[in-house]
Order: structure tokens, then C-alpha cells, then sequence
């Protein structure tokens, strides 16, 4: 399905390596990622440290792979249920209308204005850090774009005539949502969840950084990221490594979802921001 | 006209009312006794023993319903008296004010640069439509979306304040801690600044006016400057107004990487050293900010543009 551009190709290519990289790391044989090893701190690539070792002596390599398994889950959890939860208000408010869409535009709207970093660490100062509420801040501001995608999708298909006919013929509300909307709304939606995965990567990111996702011993890119900044002097491959990873699963998602948004042939999703300034 | 401004209006204010009870719910929501933690937000003092307390909790009103207890914070709130800060015992207000300054200082500032950039790159780009320099920048641009900023940061430190040292690596001092910094900030949205002026351009370079202005004999550089590039530039308002509200967050991360002493960086030390005043007083200083500037966006987004009907207000 992918086909075309090459560099869409390479993409899907590079993040399969990626993904199987992380998943497989157990059974690499590698070093503990988290266990401090003070005699070898500072160390250079080696044929033993492909990657060198950072301030406490741990593996770059097996840190990077570690902390890759928390990033991507993160992520991927997040896109799912941004993408459920907003799914489910756009369709619900294209149906119902009224009221029922009345207040979840205002909300969207209201979303929209706050800057989203705020509002998570607003979450996390009442929920305490940790990766539950670094799922429920993230879920809190990352619905409103597939929101609004299912929202304007559905009122587009709505008038057809074979909603009508389905109508007619007396299918209950549920079946022509789950039998008739949704797989037309599968396409774009799908587009919008691989953009908005490599968004949500670096969020994850920047909240671990912070200090507020995933909780020391254990560290994702973004903390690993902020435990090596302070000796970026003395180990700057420990701080290089992290950040490229997120970069390069970022822009590989973003060229694939580019991809299957033009093949689900929507105009209606651009970047994130473009479109939501458009919405 | 008049409606839509007195429905916008009334929209604002009901968001700012909203997301203040939600602060001023914080004491109340997370653990511990409530009474204790608004106390010692009004008094100095972290020691107050237990007779002082309830006779301060009746003092201050604490025993009454939730909503009374809203209005009156809201209008001590609302008259500049934010409490005290729990880690330095000062007015919160002293603190929040100075923070906010650096904080637009930063942000205006990334805005302007994100703008300056996006202006070159975009209208070089889509003048170029289809052609190798349009592929570079389109290219170089949709790259940038996807660098996290918290690595960009110490990657430009590394390079610049490390290894040239040509700039500071960090602090607020001279107007040059301020170049990293917005270089860092102002990556975002030059991207999609860039990709919304180049997309402004292509279209209005395919407007009739424009081929009308053309056969009537005007030259062509003055078509661009006349009659594409005003067009070209509409999307940028309403990008603008959105990412003031996104960079208001996003500088936390900038202010805490280059320890600048901004809003940001004050809403996190409040979060992590549980100063629920401080908290408090930030976040509903950037939200009534950010929602003020998204709606001022709105009526000039309006203004310059009469044919969106009232299905917006």
C-alpha cells in the first residue's frame, strides 16, 4: 500500500528496525540499563560499549533500547486512546447535535486556547508524577484533533444517500455507526493517529524530561535525556543518542502518516497545528 | 458584529471563571487538610500550632460553603493579593509579575523570529513551487517538526556555548542568553509558519485577480509584492494567535533547560515544591492570557476576513 515515494519506503523500513530493535533488546544479551557500573563512567564507543557508557557507566546502547520500550508503549498507548476517546465525541456529536455538540465544541475550543503543557503539569501537580497521569494529561489535550477529523468526516457522510437508505430500512443507530461511519472514517483516521503518534512521542518526551513521567530507577528518551544533560560535556553521547531516536521514529511516522492521509485522500488533516488553526 | 463580540466576550470570561475554580481547587483535591495549606498561604510561617489553627480557619472563613469561599479568593485574586508563596513567604504577585515579563519577552521575541524566518522561507518556496528550492525548504521544515526541543537545546549549548563559546549556556542576563533560547523556541512555529505562508502563496498566485492584474500589463515583481503576498500572508494571523497559547507552555521546557527565571520555570518549581499558591497564581495568569490573545485573534481574523458567517461565534 506504501508503495510509491521512496521515502516513505525507507520510513516504514527504518521504523520496523527500530521497533523490532527495541522489542527484541531482551534476549540481545546486553548489559543492565539501569545498574550503576562505576568503574567504567565516561567511556568512549567500544567494541563492549557500541555506544560508550554514561556518568554512572551504564550502556548507552542498552539504556537507548531500554528506555525505547517505555517511550514507544507510551506513545502508542496515548495515540489509542486519544484517538478512541476523540473518535467517539466527533461521531457522538455529528449524530446527535444539539446540545451534546454544542459542548463539546466549546470544549474543543476552550482546549485549544490553553497552552497544553499547563494544563499537564497542572495534572500532574493534582495527580502526583508517574506514568498515569502522564497518560491522563496526554489524553486530556490530545483528543480534539480526532475530534474534530470524526466530527467533520461524519456530517460530510451523514447527508448520503445510503446512511438514509440504512436509515430506512430500520438498522439501529449503533449499526450504522460501527457498520456504515466508522469504516469510512478508518482511512483519514488512521492518517491522523500515525501524525499525531510522532507528536505524542515528543510530548512524552519533554514530560519525562521534566521529571514527570516515567519515575527513576527506570527511564524512557526523555529521562535519559535529562540524566545525561548535566556531563553532556564529558558523555555527549549519551544526550546525542536519545534525542535522535525520538527525532528519527518522529519524522519516519510523520512521512508515513503524510502517506496514508493522501491515500485516505483527505484533504482535511495537514500538521497538527496547520490544522488546527484551521478547524 | 455586535453579537459575536458580546458572545466571544462572555465565552472568555466563562473559560477564565472555569479554569480558576479548577485551581482554586487544588488545596481541596490533592491530599492533606485543606484548611492547613490555604493558612499557610495567607500567613508567614510554616509552624502554627493547632489552637491558632482553628481559630484562623474560622478567621478566614474556611467553614463556609465551597462557592462563597471561590467568590471571596476570586476577589482577593482579582485585587492582586495572590497569597504567600510557601518556599519564600513573599506575595505571589511579586514573584508571578516579574516571570510573566520574561516569559512574553521570550515569546514575542521567538514569534518574531519564527515570523521573520517563515516570511523568507515560505514566500522564496512557493514562488519556486515544485522546483529544487522548494523541495529543500519544504523538506528542511517538515524535518524540523519532528526535533524535540528539550534535545535541540543542549545540542545548540554543546556547540555554541561549549565548544565556540560564543554564547552563554544559559541564565538571563544579556541580550545574549537570549539567542539560544528563542532559536530553540522559534523552531516550531517557523516550521509551520513556513508550510502556511508557502500554501498562502501557491493559492493566491492562482487567483484571478492575479491574472487579472497581470494582463493589464502590471510587471510581475509588482504583482508579487502588490497583490500575492498580502494574500499569502492571511493564514499567518491565525497561526500566530495559536501558537502564543503553545509557546506559553512550551517555553517551560526552554526557561528550565537555559534556567531562565520566566512562568514557566515558576509553574514548575511550584509543581515539584508542592507551592500551591504560586501554582495557582501562574496557571490562571497564563490561561486568562492565552484565552484573551486566541479571542483577540478571533475578531481580527473576523475583520480582515467579512465573508466567514456567525457559525464561529
Amino acid at each position: 500500500m506504501l508503495k510509491r515515494p521512496l521515502a516513505t519506503r525507507a520510513a516504514v523500513w527504518v521504523l520496523v528496525v527500530i521497533v523490532a530493535a527495541v522489542a527484541l533488546a531482551p534476549w540481545f544479551g546486553l548489559r543492565d540499563p539501569v545498574e550503576p557500573n562505576l568503574g567504567m563512567r565516561f567511556s568512549s564507543p567500544s567494541p563492549a560499549f557500541w555506544l560508550g557508557t554514561d556518568h554512572l557507566g551504564r550502556d548507552t546502547l542498552s539504556r537507548l533500547l531500554d528506555g525505547g520500550r517505555f517511550s514507544l508503549s507510551i506513545a502508542a498507548v496515548a495515540t489509542v486512546l486519544t484517538g478512541l476517546v476523540g473518535t467517539a465525541i466527533g461521531v457522538l456529536s455529528a449524530r446527535r447535535g444539539g446540545w451534546v455538540d454544542e459542548f463539546f465544541t466549546r470544549t474543543n475550543d476552550v482546549l485549544l486556547a490553553l497552552p497544553e503543557m499547563v494544563i499537564a503539569l497542572f495534572i500532574v501537580a493534582a495527580a502526583g508524577p508517574g506514568t498515569h497521569s502522564l497518560l491522563l494529561a496526554l489524553t486530556v489535550t490530545g483528543w480534539t484533533p480526532f475530534a474534530r477529523l470524526a466530527r467533520t468526516l461524519t456530517y460530510e457522510i451523514s447527508g448520503q444517500g445510503f446512511l438514509k437508505a440504512a436509515r430506512v430500512v430500520g438498522c439501529s443507530p449503533q449499526f450504522i455507526i460501527f457498520r456504515h461511519i466508522l469504516p469510512h472514517l478508518s482511512g483519514p483516521l488512521i492518517g491522523q493517529a500515525t501524525l499525531r503518534f510522532g507528536q505524542l512521542l515528543i510530548s512524552v518526551g519533554a514530560l519525562s524530561y521534566l521529571g514527570l513521567g516515567v519515575q527513576p530507577p527506570q527511564s524512557d528518551w526523555g529521562a535519559m535525556l535529562a540524566a545525561a544533560q548535566p556531563h553532556a560535556e564529558r558523555a555527549p553521547l549519551a544526550i546525542l543518542v536519545p534525542g535522535l531516536a525520538i527525532f528519527i521514529v518522529a519524522l519516519c511516522v510523520t512521512l508515513i502518516g503524510q502517506r496514508i492521509t493522501e491515500l485516505a485522500g483527505n484533504r482535511a488533516i495537514t500538521a497538527p497545528r496547520t490544522e488546527e488553526a484551521h478547524a | 458584529m455586535f453579537a459575536f463580540l458580546a458572545k466571544r466576550t462572555l465565552a472568555l470570561v466563562a473559560t477564565v471563571l472555569l479554569a480558576s475554580f479548577a485551581v482554586f481547587l487544588i488545596p481541596y483535591a490533592t491530599p492533606g487538610d485543606p484548611a492547613r495549606k490555604i493558612i499557610r498561604s495567607r500567613v508567614a510561617g510554616d509552624a502554627i500550632d493547632e489552637s491558632a489553627v482553628s481559630s484562623l480557619t474560622t478567621e478566614l472563613g474556611l467553614h463556609d460553603p465551597l462557592f462563597v469561599q471561590f467568590h471571596r479568593w476570586l476577589g482577593r485574586f482579582l485585587s492582586g493579593d495572590m497569597g504567600l508563596s510557601y518556599s519564600s513567604q513573599t506575595p505571589v504577585v511579586e514573584q508571578v509579575l516579574p516571570a510573566l515579563g520574561i516569559t512574553l519577552t521570550l515569546v514575542v521575541a521567538a514569534l518574531g523570529v519564527a515570523v521573520l524566518v517563515s516570511l523568507i522561507l515560505g514566500i522564496t518556496s512557493g514562488l519556486h513551487e515544485g522546483r529544487r528550492t522548494d523541495r529543500v525548504i519544504t523538506t528542511v521544515t517538515q524535518a524540523l517538526i519532528a526535533i524535540p526541543e528539550y534535545w535541540l537545546a543542549p545540542m545548540l549549548v554543546l556547540i555554541f556555548a561549549v565548544k565556540l563559546t560564543l554564547l552563554p549556556s544559559a541564565g538571563w542576563v544579556s541580550g545574549a542568553s537570549l539567542v539560544l533560547p528563542v532559536a530553540v523556541l522559534a523552531a516550531r512555529p517557523s516550521s509551520y509558519f513556513t508550510s502556511a505562508v508557502r500554501s498562502g502563496m501557491i493559492e493566491a498566485l492562482d487567483a484571478e485577480h492575479v491574472t487579472a492584474a497581470r494582463s493589464r500589463g502590471l510587471s510581475y515583481p509588482r504583482t508579487i509584492m502588490r497583490h500575492v503576498i498580502p494574500n499569502g500572508l492571511l493564514p499567518l494571523a491565525t497561526l500566530l494567535a495559536v501558537w502564543f497559547a503553545g509557546l506559553l507552555g512550551g517555553s517551560v521546557i526552554v526557561e528550565v533547560i537555559f534556567s531562565i527565571p520566566g512562568m514557566g520555570r515558576l509553574l514548575y518549581d511550584a509543581v515539584l515544591n508542592n507551592d500551591i499558591p504560586v501554582a495557582q497564581g501562574s496557571v490562571v495568569l497564563v490561561v486568562a492570557l492565552a484565552v484573551a490573545i486566541t479571542t483577540m485573534a478571533d475578531l481580527v481574523h473576523r475583520t480582515l476576513n467579512p465573508l466567514l458567517g456567525d457559525n464561529r461565534a
